[in-house]
């Protein structure tokens, strides 16, 4: 059982990682963790998002919101109205994924995040 | 502005269902660039909006193809819920224009991962399929 174990352990060190970014940006996380659980555990692609849903069920952002909200870093009403319509749009995007071949899909989101982190990076640090 | 907070909700959830991910990687630009936000708030509500289980109903559709490693989820979210506590904590103090270069960074950093996850995932089946090189 040692080879699971060592298994075990990596996910929970990956996961670490993927919590720090997700505290540092205040994101689920899953963006990393879904292509990791890929590239490094052999997760197919289903599957590791499957199981990146589960890790977001519990709020595992709550102790970095504390952190948050003690700064005042907080627009709960904006939190309030974005809600339902992620809960409703996540259904939607769920049946979508079983009936899409989602690899285009995401090629495709890698590169708007590409361009998005570039002209975020720019914008912040080149004036 | 409220029906454009909703719009943006829902289209941010279509994304948590499609890519398995929890959706403040793009709610966060967006709070940014189309609500005004400064960048430090902008993340303090993105991690309020992940608070409540608003990945559940997506969840349900992947539960029902098997595709759920459930042991595996459950690590990951101890890892995260603590790891996300130490990440607050190093973002906090950081000012708001370096935190909003390095969320940059860290957006072309995903980016390249999933393109490169995208890849190995062609490469196989065309390797094994039609041309049976090798």
């Amino acid at each position: 059982m040692a080879e699971g174990m060592g298994r075990n352990a990596g996910i929970l060190t990956v996961a670490c990682i993927c919590g720090i970014a997700s505290g540092m940006f205040g994101i689920g996380g899953g963006v990393l963790l879904v292509p990791l659980l890929g590239l490094l555990f052999s997760f197919s692609q289903h599957r590791a998002q499957g199981t990146s849903l589960v890790a977001l069920i519990p709020p595992t952002g709550a102790l970095a919101l504390m952190a948050y909200a003690r700064e005042g870093f907080v627009s709960w009403k904006t939190g309030f109205l974005l809600i339902p319509g992620i809960f409703l749009g996540g259904i939607a995007g769920g049946m979508l994924a079983e009936k899409l071949k989602p690899l285009r899909m995401r090629q495709v989101f890698a590169g708007i995040l590409f361009v998005l982190g570039t002209w975020q990076a720019l914008s912040a640090w080149w004036r | 502005m409220t029906l454009m907070i909703l719009l943006l909700g829902l289209g941010a959830g279509v994304l948590v269902g499609l890519l398995g991910i929890g959706g403040g990687v793009v709610l966060v630009p967006a709070m940014v660039y189309l609500l005004g936000m400064d960048q430090h708030l902008a993340q303090g509500t993105s991690l309020f909006i992940l608070l409540p289980p608003i990945g559940l109903g997506a969840l349900r559709e992947y539960w029902k193809q098997g595709q759920v490693d459930l042991r595996a989820g459950i690590l990951c979210a101890l890892g995260m819920l603590f790891g996300a506590l130490g990440g607050s904590l190093v973002a906090l103090p950081m000012s708001s224009r370096n935190v909003k270069g390095l969320f940059g960074c860290f957006l072309v950093l995903s980016a390249i991962l999933l393109w490169r996850k995208a890849q190995v995932e062609t490469r196989a089946p065309i390797a094994g399929g039609e041309r049976a090189h090798g």
